[in-house]
Order: C-alpha cells, then sequence, then structure tokens
C-alpha cells in the first residue's frame, strides 16, 4: 500500500541560475506503474533522487501515503531503488549484495536467507550467488540489481534508467522480465527513462518531463493519440510527427486547412473551438504512419493527396521509411508505409494524407488546439 | 546576534537536513572523518612550518631565550656567511646534473626493457631494488666501494689498466661531490625508469606501429614519437625530482658529512649543522636558511611547471 | 636452446643492447652481492681479499650481530614505530581522503589544499621547529614523538593518492547503500573501504617503505640508544665498528634482507606503491 503525491517539487541549484526542477505535480496510485519520460537533463532523475531522499528539496512536497518525507531520511521511507549503473558492491557475491540491504532492518538471518533464495529463484540468480559481479554478464547484473531491491520488500520501488546499460537485444527480453514481475509484485513504482518505448510498454501512465517540468500525463496510448504540445508529439513516436507549417480557415462552417498546396477539411473537428485561429498559421502535425502511397486499406478514410517526390527510400523489413518531398511546400515529411511499395528514389507520386489524423498546434504556445 | 545565538542557528542549519543530501557534510560527519587528519596535521605540520618562519625573524637560544631579530638572520646569510654559498652552489650543482641524470638515464633504461632486452621482465624488479633501500644502506655501502685501500672503484679501475685513477674518491674535494652523485643516481635511476616505463606501455601501439609503417627508424621513432608524447611523464619526473634533490640530505650526511672542507656541503646539510652540530646554540639562524631555501624551491617550481608544460594535454 | 645460440643478424644488431643491460645488471646488482659476500665472511678474510668468495661460510656472524650489540631493540623499535604510525595513517588519511572525496562541505577545496600542499613541504622546514615543539610536549626522544611526526608527515600523500582513487567510485554505490539504511561511518567502513583495498594497499606499501628507511627525522628527535629505529641502529653500529668491516656488512644484510624477502614476493606491489604519486 503506497499513494506517492509529488506536490509543487522544486529543485534550484546555487550554481545555475534557472531551476533544475519546477513545480512538479503528480500522484501515483497505490500498485501503479509510473514512468517519468523525459530527454536527458529534463530533471527526471532529480525528482525520482528528491523522492528517494537523496537530494534536498529546494521547494514542494513529497508524500507517502499522505505523510510528507520531505525530512525523512532515506533509510527511513522504505523505498528500493534500481540504480542505471546497478551499484552492484564489486567485493561482495551476488548473495551478500542481495542480502547487504535487509542487514540493516532487522530481518533474521534464516529470513534473510530464505529472502534472497526467493528472489534469486525468481529472478533466475539461484546458480550465481557465490559469483561476484564481475563474474556477471550484463543482464545477470541487471538482474541483481532488481533483486536487491526486490527483496527488501518495499513501499515503493523507484527505477532510473535501469535498461540502458543493456544491448538491444537484452533490453527487449529484460523489459517483459520486468513487466512480468512489476505485475506479479504489485508494488508501486516509479520508472525514469528516456526511451519511448520502454515507457509506453511498461507504464500504467507516462509523466513526461521538459526542461524540469512536466509537460503530460497520462496512459501510453492517450498521451500518443493527444499530445498536449509539439514536444511531446516529436518525443513520443519513432519516426517523430511531421510537423508542418499551415492555415486554418473556415468554409461552410466546416474547418480547413491550407497546407501542402491544397484545402484540407478537418473532419471531426467542430469549427466551433478552432475560431480563434481561423485565418492565422498554425502548425500542422502528421504522424508518419498516417501517411500513405495509395488509398489506405480497410475502409474509407478521409484522405487528402498531395504531389510528392521521394527522396529517400529506407526499408526496414516490417516497414518502409520513406522520406518525400512536398511539391508546393519543399517541406520534407517522413512517412510509414508497407514493405512491399515499388517506389524507389526520385519518382514521383501523390502521397494520401489521413485527414482524420490531423493534430493541430498553436505555433506561439507550442500547444495543441483541441 | 548573540555568540550562542549563531552557535544554535549554524547547528539548526547543518542538522536540520542532515541526511537528505547524501553528499553534503554535517558537523558531525567532518568531525569523525576530517578532524583527526585536520588536527594532527595542523599541529605536526602546518604549525611547525609556521613557527620555523617565525624563528627565522628571531635569535631562538636555550631556556627559551628569543630575541626578534628581523632581516638580521637573513642578511647575515646572504652577506657573510661563505659556507652557505659554497652549499648553495654545491647544491645547485648538485640539482642540476642529478636530475638530468636520473630522469634521461631513467628513460634510457626503460626504453632498453621496452625494447624486449632479454628477460626484461626480471631485470625491471632487479634495476628497482636499489629504490627499496634505505640512504643508510646505500651509503655505508658506497662508502667502501669509494674506499681508497679496498674499494671496489679502486679495484675496478686497477682491473682496467687506469691504476693511475685511483684515488680517496670521498677523501678529496675535487672527486668528493661526484662520488656522492653517482652513488644518488645510483639508487634513484630504478624509480625513474619504473614511470617511464609504465608510461611507454600505455602509448597506444597503432601510433608506433604507424610510424613503423612510416618507415621510422627507432632513433627517429624515439625522437619524433615517443619523447614528445612522453612529455608530460618527463616534465613531472623533472619536477618531482627536481623537488628531492633540492632537499638532499641523507645520503651526503651519512657518506661525508658536508665534507671534506665544504665540498659536499648542502644547504640541507649545512642547515642540520647549524642547528645541532655547532654549538651557536642558535635555531633562527638556520630556521632562516630553510625558509629561504623553501621559497626558492617553490620558485622554482613555479618557473618549471609553467616552462615545460604544454597548455594543451596530449590526447590519445 | 640450440635456435637461440645462433645469432642471427637481427640478434647481432642487438648486441649492443644486451651488453648494455647485463652491464647495468652487475652495476645495480653486484654491490649486493659484494655485501652478501662480505657478511659471511669474517674481516681478517676481507682485508685479505676484499672480492673473494665465502669459505668458509661464516653463518654464526648473524647470531653475533644480533646478539652481540643492540640490533634486536633497534629492529624492534623501527618495527613498532613503522607498523604504528602506518596503521594511524592509513586510517587517518583514508577517513579524511573519503570526506573530500566524497561530501560537499564549506570550506572543502580550502582543506584540501591545505592537506596536499604537505606534497611540497621540504623536511628541513619542519625538523627545527618539531625539535621545539616535541621538547615542549615532552615527546622529544620518545617513540610516540616520532609515530606522530610520522603520521603528520605522511597524511598529504596518503589522502592525495586515496582522494584520487576513492573519487572514482561511483556514487550510486553510497546512495544504495543509503537507501539500504547504513550510516556515514558504516558506509565509509563498508563500501569505500572494501573497494579502495588496492588503493590502501598501494599507501601502506609506500608508508611502510619510506619510513622503514626514514632516517632525518629519526636522527634529530631520538638520542637515546635505546629508542634507535633501524637506520640510526646501523648507522651507530657503523660507528662503533668502523674496523670490523666484515661485522659490519653482517649488520647490513640483516637491514636489507627483510626488504628483500618482503619485495621478492611482492615486487609488483611495492613497485606500484613506491612509484605511486608520480605513475598516472
Amino acid at each position: 500500500m503506497a499513494v506517492i503525491t509529488v506536490d509543487k517539487l522544486c529543485k534550484r541549484y546555487e550554481s545555475m541560475t534557472a531551476p533544475a526542477v519546477k513545480d512538479v505535480d503528480f500522484i501515483v496510485a497505490d500498485r501503479e506503474f509510473m514512468v517519468l519520460l523525459g530527454p536527458s537533463g529534463c530533471g527526471k532523475s532529480t525528482v525520482l533522487r528528491m523522492i528517494a531522499g537523496l537530494e534536498p528539496i529546494t521547494s514542494g512536497t513529497v508524500s507517502i501515503d499522505g505523510r510528507v518525507v520531505n525530512q525523512v531520511p532515506a533509510k527511513a521511507r522504505d523505498i528500493a531503488m534500481v540504480f542505471q549503473s546497478y551499484a552492484l558492491y564489486p567485493h561482495m557475491t551476488v548473495f551478500d549484495n542481495l542480502a547487504f540491504g535487509l542487514r540493516r532492518r532487522d530481518v533474521g538471518r534464516t529470513e534473510i536467507d530464505r529472502r534472497v533464495h526467493a528472489a534469486a529463484v525468481k529472478l533466475g540468480l539461484a546458480e550465481l550467488l557465490k559469483r561476484k559481479p564481475h563474474a556477471l554478464s550484463g543482464g545477470q547484473r541487471q538482474r541483481v540489481a532488481l533483486g536487491r531491491a526486490i527483496v527488501r520488500d518495499p513501499k515503493v520501488f523507484l527505477f532510473d534508467e535501469p535498461l540502458s546499460n543493456l544491448d538491444a537485444a537484452l533490453r527487449v527480453t529484460t523489459r517483459n522480465e520486468l513487466i512480468k514481475q512489476q505485475h506479479e509484485i504489485g508494488t508501486t513504482s516509479i520508472y525514469v527513462t528516456h526511451d519511448q518505448v520502454e515507457a509506453m510498454t511498461m507504464g500504467d501512465r507516462i509523466c513526461i518531463m521538459n526542461q524540469g517540468e512536466v509537460v503530460q500525463i497520462g496512459r501510453p496510448l492517450e498521451v500518443y493519440r493527444n499530445p498536449t504540445d509539439t514536444f511531446v508529439a516529436r518525443f513520443l513516436g519513432n519516426p517523430p510527427m511531421n510537423l508542418l507549417k499551415g492555415r486554418l480557415d473556415a468554409k461552410d462552417g466546416v474547418a480547413v486547412a491550407h497546407f501542402a498546396g491544397s484545402v484540407i477539411v478537418l473532419p471531426k473537428r467542430a469549427a466551433s473551438s478552432l475560431v480563434r485561429y481561423v485565418g492565422r498559421d498554425v502548425i500542422i502535425g502528421i504522424r508518419p504512419e498516417d501517411l500513405y502511397e495509395t488509398a489506405p486499406p480497410g475502409g474509407p478514410v478521409p484522405i487528402a493527396r498531395s504531389p510528392a517526390r521521394v527522396v529517400a527510400v529506407e526499408p526496414l523489413g516490417a516497414e518502409t521509411l520513406l522520406v518525400v518531398a512536398l511539391d508546393v511546400s519543399s517541406d520534407e515529411l517522413i512517412a510509414r508505409i508497407g514493405r512491399d511499395t515499388a517506389l524507389r528514389n526520385g519518382d514521383r507520386f501523390d502521397i494520401a494524407i489521413d485527414t482524420t489524423a490531423i493534430h493541430l498546434f498553436d505555433p506561439a504556445t507550442t500547444k495543441a488546439i483541441v | 546576534m548573540s555568540i550562542s545565538g549563531r552557535l544554535s542557528r549554524f547547528a539548526r542549519r547543518n542538522s536540520a537536513r542532515p541526511e537528505i543530501d547524501a553528499r553534503r557534510a554535517g558537523i558531525g560527519i567532518l568531525v569523525v572523518f576530517l578532524a583527526p587528519a585536520l588536527l594532527i596535521y595542523a599541529g605536526f605540520t602546518i604549525y611547525p612550518v609556521l613557527r620555523t618562519f617565525y624563528n627565522a625573524f628571531h635569535a631562538i637560544k636555550p631556556h627559551g631565550v628569543v630575541e626578534f631579530v628581523g632581516l638580521g638572520n637573513f642578511t647575515a646569510l646572504l652577506l657573510a656567511d661563505s659556507i652557505f654559498w659554497k652549499a648553495v652552489s654545491n647544491t645547485a650543482i648538485f640539482t642540476i646534473v642529478a636530475t638530468i641524470v636520473d630522469v634521461f638515464g631513467g628513460l634510457l633504461l626503460a626504453l632498453c626493457l621496452f625494447a624486449r632486452a632479454p628477460l626484461a621482465p626480471l631485470l625491471r624488479v632487479v634495476w628497482f631494488t636499489p629504490v627499496l633501500m634505505s640512504y643508510v644502506v646505500v651509503g655505508i655501502v658506497w662508502v667502501w666501494i669509494y674506499d681508497y685501500d679496498w674499494g671496489l672503484a679502486n679495484a675496478v679501475l686497477h682491473w682496467l689498466g687506469l691504476g693511475a685513477y685511483e684515488q680517496s674518491w670521498l677523501g678529496h674535494p675535487s672527486t668528493a661531490l661526484s662520488s656522492v652523485l653517482v652513488a644518488h643516481v645510483w639508487k634513484w635511476l630504478g624509480f625513474n625508469m619504473i614511470v617511464f616505463l609504465a608510461a611507454l606501455h600505455a602509448l597506444p601501439a597503432e601510433v608506433l606501429g604507424a610510424a613503423e609503417l612510416d618507415n621510422c627508424g627507432w632513433l627517429a621513432k624515439l625522437v619524433y614519437i615517443i619523447i614528445p608524447m612522453l612529455r608530460a611523464t618527463i616534465v613531472n619526473l623533472l619536477v618531482l625530482s627536481f623537488i628531492g634533490k633540492m632537499m638532499v640530505f641523507d645520503l651526503i650526511w651519512i657518506m661525508t658529512g658536508g665534507g671534506p672542507l665544504w665540498s659536499t656541503e648542502t644547504v640541507s646539510t649545512y642547515v642540520y649543522k647549524r642547528a645541532f652540530e655547532w654549538n651557536t646554540f642558535d635555531l633562527g639562524y638556520p630556521s632562516a636558511i630553510a625558509v629561504l631555501w623553501f621559497i626558492i624551491i617553490l620558485a622554482f617550481i613555479a618557473i618549471m611547471t609553467r616552462l615545460l608544460r604544454q597548455r594543451d594535454r596530449l590526447e590519445f | 636452446m640450440a635456435t637461440q645460440m645462433r645469432l642471427g643478424f637481427a640478434q647481432l644488431r642487438r648486441l649492443p643492447l644486451v651488453l648494455f643491460v647485463v652491464l647495468y645488471s652487475v652495476v645495480s646488482g653486484g654491490p649486493f652481492l659484494w655485501v652478501a659476500t662480505m657478511s659471511l665472511r669474517t674481516t681478517a678474510e676481507i682485508f685479505k681479499n676484499p672480492y673473494g668468495v665465502p669459505s668458509p661460510v661464516h653463518w654464526e656472524k648473524f647470531a653475533d650481530a644480533w646478539t652481540k650489540s643492540n640490533y634486536s631493540t633497534y629492529f624492534w623499535n623501527s618495527a613498532t614505530v613503522v607498523v604504528v604510525a602506518v596503521a594511524l595513517v592509513t586510517v587517518i588519511g583514508s577517513m579524511a581522503a573519503h570526506c573530500l572525496a566524497r561530501y560537499r562541505f564549506r570550506g572543502n577545496r580550502f582543506v584540501r589544499f591545505l592537506i596536499l600542499s604537505g606534497l611540497v613541504l621540504p623536511p628541513q622546514l619542519l625538523i627545527l621547529a618539531l625539535f621545539q615543539i616535541l621538547l615542549d610536549l615532552d615527546l622529544y626522544n620518545t617513540l610516540t614523538g616520532l609515530v606522530i611526526v610520522y603520521v603528520a608527515t605522511h597524511i598529504a600523500m596518503t589522502v592525495y593518492i586515496l582522494e584520487g582513487f576513492f573519487a572514482q567510485i561511483p556514487q550510486d554505490l553510497f546512495d544504495a547503500a543509503r537507501m539500504d539504511g547504513y550510516s556515514d561511518f558504516e558506509i565509509f567502513w563498508r563500501v569505500t573501504m572494501p573497494i579502495g583495498a588496492p588503493a590502501i594497499f598501494t599507501t601502506v606499501t609506500l608508508n611502510f617503505i619510506i619510513l622503514w628507511n626514514e632516517f632525518l627525522f629519526a636522527v634529530v628527535l631520538l638520542t637515546d640508544d635505546a629508542k634507535r629505529t633501524l637506520p640510526l641502529g646501523i648507522m651507530h653500529f657503523t660507528g662503533s665498528h668502523q674496523l670490523d668491516v666484515g661485522m659490519v656488512a653482517t649488520g647490513l644484510m640483516i637491514a636489507i634482507l627483510p626488504i628483500i624477502l618482503i619485495y621478492a614476493f611482492f615486487s609488483e606491489a611495492m613497485i606500484k606503491g613506491m612509484t605511486a604519486g608520480a605513475v598516472r
């Protein structure tokens, strides 16, 4: 049972003028897996360290189960943390690494033994208990780091980019392993990462941070579908969302966008909500998967077409990425299309745009227009 | 604000969140971890230094008699003490020659082993042995080597048919300083060799290989590749060796005691003599010598590092 | 073997190198061999032929040197002073190094500068005042006083080496231990010390060799024969047996042998220790 409440959390370093973390608010529900996502230097690790009690809080509060813990030292918060570098003690065996955290917590010897062995079996470390960290592979070290948090059976797990030191293949399997563990144990967790795939696949909710501030919080697909500003739009999704300059207008009571050399009717958009922007410049956002070589398969979707030229073809196997230059605006777009395309460099074709999937952003504030 | 008020404020500031910031040290941590070292260091290193500076401006006689003499010690030293100047010139000669021979001799030895001389790993260990010996041992052994009647030095000359050069090496003012210098170099060559060898092995093999592809002979490789890349190590050792030689005491004290006829007197042996051997009973005068010499050493270190150190570090 | 005996052109070119190496080995090792032979011969034999092989071998000279002079006293004085001083300087120095490497506090840079400036202080600058200070404190001519001076004068090098090493231990390890409930001192004891063991071992070796050989402080601060450390004892023994070269050689061997023995087993550690301040 643990609910973490972060309220107006700020961190200011004496040496820097801008605060490293500014007015961060969020609540992590009991048994929830919250991901803090953002580029490096956005303050997400600082938030984590303030929750852990490793970093003093400039202002604001961190509460666990309603109790403000700002003044509670790290060891008394009943939190376990998995570090990016794993922080395994090089001079101790795997067993001692796992047991180290229990020896200060009034846990009996037999109980320590039991818990360490249980965790080791669960994580597939049972054969390695007598080894030292330098004799382990990267994946094994990562599991020891995880095990060290699990044996503690804490109220809260904190993860600080725990997968970023693994190679790509191992990262995927370990990620799935972690998700499985999390579902079994169900401890409230906060997970810091800069990897959007990890965030999308692991988080119950994602909290996206940029330059010390929270930009958006929500469930993964919700955030993906409705990015709150251009930062989130570009940060989530690979390749990132295409952003183009355009103009908004109203025609016969329907919102239309002038861009890519054509006038595109925006369906599903009540013109009323867009009134303020009529006649003004906007940023048009289109995800690569909403662009098509021909009409999209599976039913009638409102389509707009624009003449374009292929600049680069990147066949990835399961799909192909196209970089295309629009004839009229010379904007470049990235499109994700089927793997069987016959298009080659320099080919011309009319690119199809799913107009229901168009995002609009205010160029002044970069916020989404809804 | 009252002192107690300040103190309690100070205590509050330092104890309010003692454990939240893992890296900020509270008073307790400083007391436990740092105070022992600081106290003993302050009491028996910093305080003595300050007291020596104080002494330098006073005449320190037995039974607590202390007399302020201003710059008197220094003027006497600089203007009227011919032995001091003899000691300075001896120390200067010793320092310059021994530093250069030590560092470049060490480099030569290191290069021999680096060029895969037979038994290199063993020789590396053997050649280092003299470094571990105390000055007392080295000094006594070399006194024997220089013995006129049965010493090794004269025996070797005799054996080589150079009997005409046999002499009392430490007994004559013209040879004593160089003889002590040889013994000193003998002790320290191995040290410089090891440091150079480590630096040589740290050189990237690709660069040396590339030089070979460029058809570089070993001499060209040494002059154009190896020595420039070892520059930092060379400077480091020159400064280190220089500091050591400027303070040279033990070996000279053990082998010649500064004699004969002041021919091996160094600044350090002279300080010792004036303080504890001569019955002048004044610690002020030798303190003035020590202070002056310390300032000169500092000045030379500053000049050397400025002249020799490269602005940009080599990246490899 | 046969292939090595045939000197090819390449080997011939290496001949000067080999000759030089052999020559220097004789120069650096010869004096020790010479003292070793003399230590097993009587003075009369030595004066008859200084470079002869010991025959008969006079092992009993070692027992004589040990029992008929104060050698055992000197040896135990040295052992006591060095062991206590090295232990103290290691503990005190590593705590200070841990504090400087791991914590931020007001004056951190100043304290670091103060301690590290000890690296360039000539002993001559300290020795006169230390003589006065130990007299004031009634510690002159005591082993305790010498231990204190040894600790104080070797803190700088110890902290310099250890701080550089400790600073490289990742902060995450300390954060993890802190979250696991360990106190600052436990973290030092259970994390810094074991992980820093190689560096600590290096400073122990370095301090041990330097202090075992130390002469200047000892000669100024000790006067009683019963308090002399080994280097002073050897000097004294040599002075009083000046003409008995054979006996002095035996005395020297007693001083040399422990170091050679330790060196035979721990040569790499000793080399690393002695050059720790210069190699980077």
